[in-house]
């Protein structure tokens, strides 16, 4: 019998070996995500424990990676919206930077401010397709979406962004300071 | 909104957030397996109470213990 189907009967081994096989994976997608490795580690373990839950749903004949990106991405968006405002989504760096740098400094954290302020679902669309740059497909069936839809999310979440960024004082030139 | 505007801020965006090292650290299964033993189904509260039940019943009535051995 295949792993898969094992899998979704409730083998404990076959589970094993999914889980060594698609954590760096799943893992890898949602820090991406969340920008923090911890929580991503911590989110991962809770991915991967609802697939084994919810294991009778999955078709063995379906795509594995892609129905676990699936659940990855619910959480990771969950989490967002939980922690949307205290969250940062940027490593801040250890010591004070030089002067030279203040400014761009401010100005990244400006941007970052704004982009906290963006609505979960547009945040991780705009966080995969700008920053990560992830194929759209993917994206799309990561959010279980359409790719058209996830166009749509980065193009409001850009729109929201210029808005924001001009009220912060940050008008157009804002990539090059 | 122009294309150059939409352009920058992509800049903007990929200077603000320095990419992430998407390596796994560590192995999480470990971690998992602790959190399904933590999450394995207890037994339901009536189970209990229907243990509780029979052993009352034959404390009080040894006899019926092969009566409901006859019946098993």
């Amino acid at each position: 019998m295949d792993l898969l189907r094992r899998f979704a009967l409730g083998e404990i081994d076959a589970f094993e070996t999914l889980v060594r096989q698609f954590q760096g994976d799943i893992y890898g997608w949602i820090v991406r995500i969340v920008r923090d490795q911890s929580i991503a580690e911590d989110l991962s373990v809770e991915t991967l424990w609802r697939i084994y839950r919810a294991r009778q749903q999955f078709r063995p004949d379906g795509n594995f990676a892609a129905w676990a990106r699936r659940i990855a991405t619910n959480l990771a968006l969950d989490h967002l919206r939980r922690k949307r405002s205290e969250q940062s989504l940027l490593a801040e760096p250890a010591a004070a930077p030089p002067p030279d740098q203040l400014l761009q400094r401010e100005t990244r954290e400006k941007i970052q401010q704004a982009f906290r302020r963006l609505p979960a679902k547009l945040q991780v669309a705009a966080t995969l397709a700008l920053v990560e740059e992830q194929p759209y497909d993917e994206i799309a069936d990561a959010l279980e979406t359409s790719v058209g839809a996830v166009k749509l999310r980065v193009f409001r979440a850009v729109r929201i962004l210029r808005k924001q960024l001009n009220h912060l004082g940050l008008g157009p030139g804002v990539a090059r300071t | 909104m122009t294309e150059h505007d939409d352009r920058q801020i992509r800049e903007a965006l990929k200077q603000s957030f320095p990419p992430m090292n998407t390596e796994l650290r560590r192995d999480l299964w470990p971690a998992v397996l602790r959190k399904l033993d933590v999450h394995v189904a207890p037994v339901p509260w009536y189970d209990w109470a229907l243990i509780g039940l029979s052993a009352t019943v034959f404390l009080f009535f040894p006899q019926l213990i092969l009566v409901f051995a006859y019946h098993l």
